[in-house]
């Protein structure tokens, strides 16, 4: 039973996302500006935390600054700023994820839910020899076994193989043909454009919202990689 | 330092000191200049009093000896018993006179040396030196002067005396002596001087006077000099305070000018240095009249004479003083005049120079710019001819030919400069730097004219381009403020249809007007999305990072995110790219976007079954993609149109879409210095995107 504290100055929003959470099984605490949010941290034990930007008295950005004083405890940004720079600025800040607004239930959902299994199941995580990992993902490369938020997911030995080439390289941008050569281990002839098609399906499979990916990134124009450090 | 400068009482005072230093200078400059001429010589009895005195002593000496002659003869004619009371009285009236003479020349009244000497004898006939005393000795200088005595009269110059041989010589024809004389001429030799030394201070005769003065004004020269330098230091001091309180006054913040400020400056110059002149001219005459009347004997001898001395020293020191008044004045109203900054203007030759060069250059200015060419380019060949006929035989015209066609170069030159500025800031100008304004400083009148106007025009542009600039900012800002505003009711109308989606309906409408609203409220977030990006697009406030990106690699991955949904819509993508990769520089997530919203559109709008081509090509430093499709609907609006906001291929507005995909692709690509263009043939739809290759 986790206690989820959603923050945000829309009543509306906040009842939305609760009805979505109590409905999962979670229990939460409301509050509707930077402040309260921050006395109901103190009050309560909190497992996540869903924050608007954009509240009076205290936005979020400074809340979450406050709140990281003193926790880890993960902390989802909801914001209606969709530029660049409020996500890289939120994110320096201790921020965890966010989510633009207006958002679909069902990734808030999904993204709570990878959250809270990295912040408790997870935790420090058993680092074993051949276990390679980037964020949520997870490959045991003896088992052959991938798992994101300790989720086992399905691969095909072409996306496997892409998966622990770019794993291996984080933060390293592979071009399609580079990729191509290196697992299908045949010099690329324009036939590269297949590796593009691999990709989408592995993003489907890892990325909770594959247009806005987090951890597998298209450099569009360049190729592909892992984020460094996500 | 400003009440002080403001005072009236130490400007009155000033003046005060300012002229009494100036006489007391002058009165010293005067005794100075007065006692200058004892300073360098050597001995008191080089001044011009002294010989007038030696002249006149010797003078009287030789009426002395005509005197002891007619005295002789006289008792003489007594002794031969010839007496009658006329004679008796005569002789007694000579002999007094002789008397005096003697005592005048006694060695116990006077310091004058003499000896007269009998040419042809040697013997030695008067003499005033004192027992076995030498004449050479005894005097510094001795002089010697030669005359003949005939019937007690004194003839000068008859004969020269040799003083070796002590024999006297006849000159050619006895002149002047009498040849029917009773008796024959005795020739005579007078030697005199003065002795350098003059000890004892009874004997008060004139070279008495000559060498106490000599003494008097070596002695006190010095001093006489630097009272008139402290003094003069003193009136400059006085000048300075003057020049520097000019024009103040208590009370007062800017320049005073008085009545003498008024007077054009010239004028004022010119009687001022006329005064100067003429003063300096009575000055010099004074102090020469001092000169000559104290070198003077009898003016010596008058009782007088100091008093009258004192008095013209004091008056030329007056004199001294009213010229250094006069110059005081005059550089009282320049310093005035420059402090005001009206010197230029309250100067005659100014005024009349200044308006003379205005209205020729007025009259220049204002005739027609081919005129001027004209009347200069005649002006100057007539002169050059001119000058070239002259200057073949004389070099002078030659150089001032030289120089004329250096002037011209040199004025050719700075047209030639003016025009480079007015064509930089035209490029300038017209290259969109609209901030640009033409130095016109130091230009040719006519190429300033143009340059004037060329700033007013660029002004006049880049306040209208401020304005637009401006306006389309406060435009996006406002987008993206409603847009904000927009997405939060949004984003609850999105999450309570979900909810509702969730839910039982009893209705079997109800979920089918659900599923409107699902679709509806997804369609409005999308549009408030492209609404942001395409006013954020279109202002430039995006930031973009351009680097190098391949073309062949984004189309490939572009081609994969749409392979599924063109499938779907039961369209083929048919790619072509060349051979290798294509690199260019861009902003790789704004190409995406081109692309994406390109493919998109495609999705949207083409018709089902046909196939949708995507091609890359290269060449002349340009890559150039298009992307072509067969219309669903007839293209009804020109491709200009397309490419507007909220214009979409039909006329309804029932498809999704908002309408902004092209006109984001077109901000987007531009953004990068791309080019984007639309052609429409028929139900070809085809979009062109064109960029620089990087190497």
């Amino acid at each position: 039973m986790y206690t989820i504290l959603i923050c945000d100055d829309d009543r509306d929003i906040v009842s939305a996302l609760d009805i979505y959470l109590t409905s999962e099984g979670y229990q939460t605490i409301k509050a509707y500006n930077g402040r309260e949010a921050l006395r109901a941290a103190e009050a309560h034990e909190i497992h996540l935390i869903l924050m608007d930007i954009m509240m009076p008295e205290l936005d979020g950005i400074r809340a979450t600054a406050k709140l990281r004083e003193g926790s880890n405890v993960p902390i989802i940004l909801l914001t209606a700023k969709s530029e660049d720079t409020d996500k890289i600025l939120g994110l320096n800040i201790g921020a965890d994820d966010y989510i633009t607004k207006p958002f679909n239930p069902l990734e808030v959902m999904a993204r709570v839910k990878s959250q809270l299994r990295r912040y408790t199941a997870l935790g420090g995580a058993e680092k074993g020899p051949g276990l390679i990992t980037a964020g949520p993902i997870a490959m045991d490369d003896s088992a052959k076994v991938v798992t994101v938020d300790g989720e086992p997911i399905n691969l095909t030995p072409i996306e496997y193989n892409i998966l622990k080439l770019l794993l291996s390289h984080p933060g390293q941008v592979f071009s399609s043909a580079q990729i191509y050569e290196q697992v299908w281990n045949d010099p690329a002839y324009g036939s590269e454009n297949t590796v593009a098609v691999h990709i989408r399906h592995l993003r489907e499979k890892i990325e909770i919202n594959p247009a806005e990916p987090r951890y597998l990134k298209v450099v569009w124009g360049l190729g592909y990689k892992i984020e460094k450090g996500a | 330092m400003k009440k002080l400068q403001g005072n009236t009482a130490a400007k009155v005072c000033a003046w005060i000191v300012l002229l009494a230093a100036a006489w007391g200078a002058g009165v010293f400059g005067v005794r100075a200049l007065l006692s200058f001429q004892s300073v360098p010589s050597d001995s008191w009895q080089y001044s011009g009093w002294f010989y007038s005195a030696m002249a006149e002593r010797s003078r009287d000496l030789k009426e002395g000896i005509e005197l002891s002659c007619q005295l002789d003869a006289l008792e003489q004619r007594l002794a031969e018993g010839n007496a009658d009371a006329t004679l008796q009285a005569d002789a007694e009236a000579l002999r007094e006179e002789r008397e005096n003479v003697g005592e005048r020349f006694s060695r116990n009244n006077t310091w004058f040396r003499f000896r007269v000497l009998n040419a042809d004898t040697g013997e030695v006939m008067g003499t005033n030196l004192a027992e076995g005393e030498s004449m050479r000795k005894a005097v510094r200088d001795m002089r010697r002067e030669t005359f003949a005595v005939q019937d007690g009269e004194v003839y000068e110059d008859v004969f020269y005396y040799d003083p070796e041989t002590g024999a006297g010589y006849q000159t050619p024809p006895t002149a002047g002596l009498n040849p029917e004389a009773e008796s024959a001429p005795v020739k005579l030799v007078l030697e005199y001087g003065v002795p350098e030394e003059i000890a004892n201070v009874e004997i008060q005769d004139e070279f008495y006077q000559i060498w106490q003065t000599y003494e008097h004004d070596r002695a006190f020269f010095r001093q006489y000099l630097t009272g008139f330098g402290w003094l003069g230091a003193l009136t400059l001091l006085a000048l300075i305070w003057v020049l520097w309180t000019s024009g103040h006054k208590a009370g007062e913040e800017r320049i005073v000018t008085t009545w003498q400020e008024k007077i054009w400056f010239d004028l004022y110059a010119a009687a001022m240095i006329a005064a100067v002149v003429c003063l300096t001219a009575c000055i010099i005459w004074a102090a020469e009249q001092l000169y000559w009347g104290s070198a003077n004997v009898y003016s010596r001898m008058n009782e007088d004479h100091q008093t009258f001395f004192d008095l013209g020293v004091l008056g030329t020191g007056a004199l001294f003083a009213a010229a250094v008044g006069c110059a005081a004045l005059l550089l009282r109203t320049l310093a005035v005049r420059i402090k005001a900054g009206r010197l230029a203007q309250t100067t005659l030759l100014c005024r009349v120079v200044g308006w003379t060069v205005r209205t020729v250059r007025d009259f220049v200015r204002f005739l027609p710019f081919t005129w001027k060419l004209v009347a200069g380019f005649g002006v100057y060949v007539i002169f050059t001819f001119w000058l070239t006929m002259r200057g073949r035989y004389d070099g002078f015209f030659l150089m001032i030919n030289f120089l004329l066609q250096l002037a011209l170069l040199l004025f050719l030159s700075w047209w030639a400069y003016g025009y480079y500025r007015l064509r930089q800031g035209t490029k300038s100008i017209a290259g969109g730097d609209l901030e640009y304004q033409i130095d016109t400083k130091r230009m040719p009148y006519d190429l300033r004219l143009q340059a004037e106007d060329l700033n007013n025009i660029s002004a006049g542009l880049s306040a209208a381009v401020d304005e637009k600039l401006k306006s389309e900012r406060f435009k996006a800002e406002l987008i993206t403020n409603v847009s904000h505003d927009l997405k939060t009711p949004l984003t609850s109308i999105i999450n309570y249809v979900n909810l509702l989606k969730s839910t039982e309906q009893t209705d079997p409408k109800a979920s089918e007007y659900i599923e409107v609203l699902d679709r509806k409220s997804q369609r409005l977030k999308k549009l408030t999305e492209d609404l942001v990006e395409a006013s954020k697009a279109s202002t430039g406030v995006l930031s973009v990072t351009r680097e190098k990106i391949g073309m062949g690699q984004l189309i490939d991955q572009a081609s994969a995110e749409w392979e599924e949904k063109l499938t779907g819509r039961k369209l083929t993508l048919v790619t072509t790219l060349p051979e290798g990769e294509t690199w260019v520089y861009a902003d790789g997530r704004h190409l995406w976007r081109v692309l994406d919203n390109l493919l998109s559109n495609c999705a949207k709008y083409a018709m089902e079954g046909t196939r949708v081509y995507l091609d890359l090509e290269r060449g002349k430093g340009q890559v150039v993609l298009s992307v072509k499709n067969i219309s669903r609907d007839p293209l009804n609006v020109p491709a200009e149109r397309l490419m507007e906001r909220f214009v979409r291929g039909e006329d309804s507005r029932s498809t999704e879409g908002s309408g902004l995909g092209l006109s984001i692709a077109r901000s987007l690509t531009e953004l990068q210095g791309g080019a984007f263009d639309l052609a429409v043939d028929g139900d070809l739809f085809k979009a062109i995107v064109t960029l620089p290759q990087a190497s």
